[in-house]
């Protein structure tokens, strides 16, 4: 017994006196799930944030003290997420997060780092709501789910000429969003919305979903989610003969989901946030070194916006003089020309630069659509 | 759709009998719910997925043959060993120490395959080319034909085998009493470790046709099946094989139904309700098989 | 096992302790308060779950389900503006009510179908909780956006901040474990574990079985819900996937591991489970944090075998524990 007890007290000491000391550094924080089911999504960002990190190290941009990035993993899972940002707002010399990716966390997170006025940019949360919330320390460099959604809705009508429409969510701050702005617009513009159904995260089996769905015969499927979900979706709707194609936010923008649905992919469209980066020139710099440092390793939706986040917050830092007091009214201020564009924030925190291109599923790549 | 709904209940409803077999076969021998089959299933799918990675030939008999040798043996294999490590030390212990111990190894070896194969779902690939037929406005596929009719030749075999051969016959003996097996010259431990292999085995073969069928696979993917695989089992009466592979295709359909007609959203919920009534009005199952209680 | 001092200091020791402990953190350290008070309020949740696994020896896997309800009762009411010193005893009563409830049809069941239908009935709760997005937004959680738990607020002051709150789990940490002490050591305690070790012998001693494993598993119910209602405060937030199977088996792997039916066992296996993981987090690097549930499912198994009577074993358990069952 005593010696449990002095073997947890040392532990103990070891553990949360060790973390304290160390030396100079301006720390960033990374919050994205990096284990889980979209780890593939959240490993992106970090690599995106790892090249940014790579580059203002390189330009000595606070001198001889380093940029550092500390990586913390909230599996996408809400109490994961405020498990993080409780240890990011216990270390002082952190001055500023990048994430989360999902909705769902980025909202729980945001007024904990407030409690700091820590600021926080969201490279891939869209859900409206984030930056409803009044705070003044959120910001995010991605248009919101409503864009997204409305976009989708102008585009199945205009160009894809389709009337009957089935939506899918799978009942996140994130799908369900897009699930319900697309069908907002769709009511407006006189689209037919036949079905609106929720799925669980993480269930496997939509066969019996999708029969009843095939027996009101959309045109197409509008589907709010991730990659996991609609990667099975679209594959078991092809083998029940529901050949339709499927539509998608961002979530679904990873070479993932054509590998998990294989052929049936094929067809399918996804919309994506920003200006695309086949047409910006500023964005092959970072392709290419993005190739250059991850040679066979595919890109994934968020990796662009990641990069573009951290630089504008260390700009942002930058000007602030790593004054911590400074640095959410400098972000604030910010009109940054990067790789998306110009990004510059909305008395909310929503970016201004809200331009939307469209992808589609062909040969198994997403090929961008003019 | 109603036939549609049929279709998708029984290929369903064939990789549940499957999977309970194996609850229903250790539950005879050693009155136990092995909680750590449902991660054999798991392992079984990734076994399959394993050797249709490095299987150079294209798509054939015999590389199907190997797919589910490699995810039976391995499976099968796999179980036997957690019956040596896990539950033989504690044949003797108080009924619950062996559940626990089985929830170990269950949190053990999802963790395992988490750390090692990787914490994403991973794509079954298709290697195995799958024709529709249309007719009456059914699609029907050659994968669900498949799945259906190895479930009922494997179903066929383990009936064969139970009853015609030694090993088998042994193996019902030690279901009804451990010593008077002994006393009989049946070494009851190889019994014991043969049940597990067998169970384990078609628990395996379950997991492949999992992934077969739905295409992607994850290391916990064997949670929900698995509860529903013993909800089948307890259906059929738990330690009755022959109830296990009814209660298998009953849930299938049945679980199929209700997300079609009722609400997909509440098909697991419904799963678990129907466990939870027949466990509370019926424990003997639907099919008669007394239970017996030993205290 | 013999101390080297005498059990009131030890205690005081350890209360005085546990009093300064922000303190010696210099009373900022946001990350070492927040573990302690997870600590707490696992603490709170094993010692309510001990009662059924440890005294009474019914297992149940389904325990998250009541600290879902206490904490789902707690978010709704409190968007409300109801009070957390109203709240708090409502969200017991709901959740010992509920307990009442599904303990009537199952409390019947022999062990292990008693595990299975609780794994049952806590994965209905979570999956209702998803669904019934009206009551309780589905994934998305509570408090929708706009809206907000409030404040509790104690004699005029609001508790806000994580150190109000260490203070806050700490009492009802001693609270809960100066009901179970009392408990163990009461008449109804002792019928407890009776019906643990031999339900037929103490049915013919005179104990009303059905009516005293109804009480342990009521008891145990307004535990978890009370740790509910006091974490939905704290963090503020609520959502289903907090409440999953994994998180009931965690529960009685601290249990198993620290010692069933032992009130110092449970809380070191929570200790051990929940705050070394996190301490060693910093040390060993997030990779650690990884592995840390393999190692829970090996050492779950070593223990069952080796040492089924926990690492600090209740007195009365580790003399009974040995004598092989007779089948």
């Amino acid at each position: 017994m005593k010696k449990i007890i002095t073997m947890v007290c040392v532990l103990a000491w070891f553990g949360l006196g060790g973390c304290a000391q160390d030396k100079p550094a301006v720390k960033l924080a990374l919050v994205v799930p990096l284990t889980g089911d979209v780890a593939a999504m959240g490993q992106g960002m970090k690599r995106g944030m790892e090249i940014a990190v790579e580059e203002a190290n390189a330009a000595k941009l606070f001198g001889d003290t380093p940029v550092e990035m500390v990586p913390f993993d909230d599996r996408a899972d809400p109490k994961e997420a405020v498990s993080a940002a409780n240890r990011i707002i216990s270390d002082k010399r952190i001055l500023g997060v990048i994430g989360h990716l999902n909705s769902g966390c980025s909202i729980p997170s945001s007024s904990i780092y407030a409690k700091r006025n820590l600021v926080m940019i969201s490279p891939a949360s869209t859900n409206p709501k984030l930056t409803l919330q009044g705070l003044k320390n959120v910001f995010r460099v991605c248009p919101t789910d409503d864009l997204q959604g409305y976009f989708a809705a102008d585009y199945a009508a205009k160009v894809l000429k389709v009337s009957r429409i089935a939506v899918i969510h799978d009942k996140t701050a994130y799908g369900q969003g897009l699930a319900e702005s697309f069908k907002k617009h769709a009511a407006e513009i006189k689209l037919t919305v036949v079905s609106y159904d929720g799925i669980d995260l993480g269930d496997k089996d939509f066969k019996a979903l999708l029969t009843t769905i095939k027996t009101k015969s959309p045109q197409l499927i509008y589907f709010g989610g991730m990659y996991t979900e609609g990667g099975l979706l679209t594959k078991q709707a092809k083998e029940l003969g529901l050949t339709v194609p499927h539509f998608s936010g961002e979530g679904i923008y990873s070479p993932e989901y054509i590998k998990i649905a294989g052929k049936a992919s094929e067809g399918d469209y996804a919309t994506m946030m920003g200006v695309a980066l086949e047409k910006l020139p500023e964005a092959k710099a970072f392709v290419e070194k993005f190739k250059l440092k991850y040679p066979g390793v595919d890109m994934q939706s968020y990796d662009t916006y990641t990069y573009e986040a951290t630089n504008l917050l260390l700009a942002a830092i930058f000007q602030a003089k790593q004054d911590p007091s400074q640095i959410v009214g400098k972000v604030a201020g910010m009109k940054y020309d990067g790789i998306l564009g110009q990004t510059s924030f909305d008395a909310n925190g929503d970016t201004l630069n809200k331009t939307i291109c469209i992808y589609q599923v062909k040969d198994g790549k997403f090929k961008y659509l003019e | 759709m109603f036939i549609q709904q049929l279709i998708n209940g029984l290929t369903l409803g064939s990789i549940y009998a499957l999977f309970a077999l194996g609850y229903t076969m250790v539950y005879g021998v050693l009155l136990m719910i092995n909680f750590a089959h449902s991660e054999i299933f798991m392992l079984g799918a990734y076994c399959g997925l394993g050797m249709l990675c490095v299987l150079p030939m294209a798509a054939s008999g015999p590389a199907m043959f190997a797919v589910f040798a490699a995810a039976m043996f391995g499976s099968g294999a796999v179980a036997m060993l957690v019956e040596r490590v896990a539950y033989r030390p504690l044949r003797h212990a108080p009924r619950l120490s062996p559940l626990i111990s089985a929830i170990g190894i269950s949190i053990f070896l999802q963790n395992l395959i988490m750390l090692t194969v990787g914490a994403q779902s991973m794509p079954y690939p298709e290697k195995f080319p799958i024709r529709q037929f249309e007719f009456w406005g059914v699609t029907l596929s050659t994968l669900q034909i498949f799945i259906f009719f190895l479930a009922v030749i494997l179903m066929l075999l383990l009936n064969l085998f139970l009853r015609k051969t030694k090993m088998g016959k042994a193996m019902q003996a030690t279901a009804q009493n451990h010593l008077v097996s002994q006393l009989m010259g049946i070494n009851v431990n190889t019994i014991i470790a043969l049940t597990f292999f067998v169970g384990g085995g078609l628990g395996g073969a379950a997991g492949v046709l999992n992934g077969l069928y739905y295409g992607s696979i994850k290391y916990n993917m064997g949670f929900f099946p698995g509860i529903k695989a013993f909800t089948a089992a307890v259906l059929g009466g738990v330690g009755n094989i022959k109830g296990a592979m009814a209660g298998g295709f009953i849930l299938g359909i049945l679980e199929v139904f209700a997300a079609g007609y009722l609400s997909s959203e509440y098909k697991d919920v419904i799963a678990f309700v129907v466990l939870i009534v027949v466990l509370i009005i019926k424990p003997g199952g639907l099919f008669g098989e007394q239970v017996t209680e030993k205290i | 096992m013999k101390l080297p001092i005498s059990k009131p200091y030890l205690m005081s020791g350890v209360l005085l302790l546990l009093l300064v402990w922000p303190f010696l953190w210099g009373g900022d350290n946001a990350y070492a308060l927040y573990i302690a008070c997870l600590i707490g309020i696992y603490t709170i949740l094993c010692l309510g779950l001990n009662i059924t696994i440890g005294y009474t020896g019914l297992l149940d896997l389904g325990f998250m389900a009541f600290y879902a309800i206490g904490a789902y009762t707690a978010a709704i009411l409190s968007i409300h503006g109801v009070s957390f010193w109203l709240t708090l005893p409502v969200c017991v009563l709901v959740g010992g009510g509920v307990r009442y409830l599904l303990g009537l049809p199952v409390l019947k069941l022999r062990g292990d179908y008693l595990a299975i239908v609780t794994l049952a009935f806590g994965e209905i709760v979570r999956l209702v909780a998803n669904n019934t997005v009206g009551l309780t937004n589905g994934p998305k959680g509570l408090p929708r956006v706009g809206e907000k738990i409030s404040e509790i607020r104690l004699f005029g002051w609001s508790l806000n901040d994580t150190i109000h709150f260490y203070y806050l789990i700490l009492a009802f940490v001693l609270l809960a474990v100066l009901v179970s002490h009392r408990l163990e050591h009461s008449r109804l305690g002792r019928a407890f574990v009776a019906i643990r070790e031999d339900e037929l012998a103490a049915e013919l001693s005179g104990i009303h079985v059905a009516r005293v494993k109804s009480v342990a598993f009521v008891i145990s119910g307004m535990f978890g819900a009370l740790a509910g209602a006091i974490y939905a405060h704290w963090i503020g937030f609520v959502s289903p996937e907090m409440f999953t199977f994994w998180e009931s088996v965690f529960l009685v792997a601290m249990i198993v591991v620290g010692g069933m039916g032992n009130i110092g066992g449970v809380v070191l296996g929570v200790i051990l489970l929940v705050g070394v993981p996190e301490i060693l987090r910093s040390t060993l690097g997030a990779k650690f944090v990884d592995y840390r549930m393999l190692v829970f499912g090996v050492v779950m198994v070593a223990v069952i075998i080796f040492r089924p009577q926990g690492l600090i074993p209740s007195k009365r358990r580790s003399l009974e524990l040995h004598t092989p069952e007779a089948e």
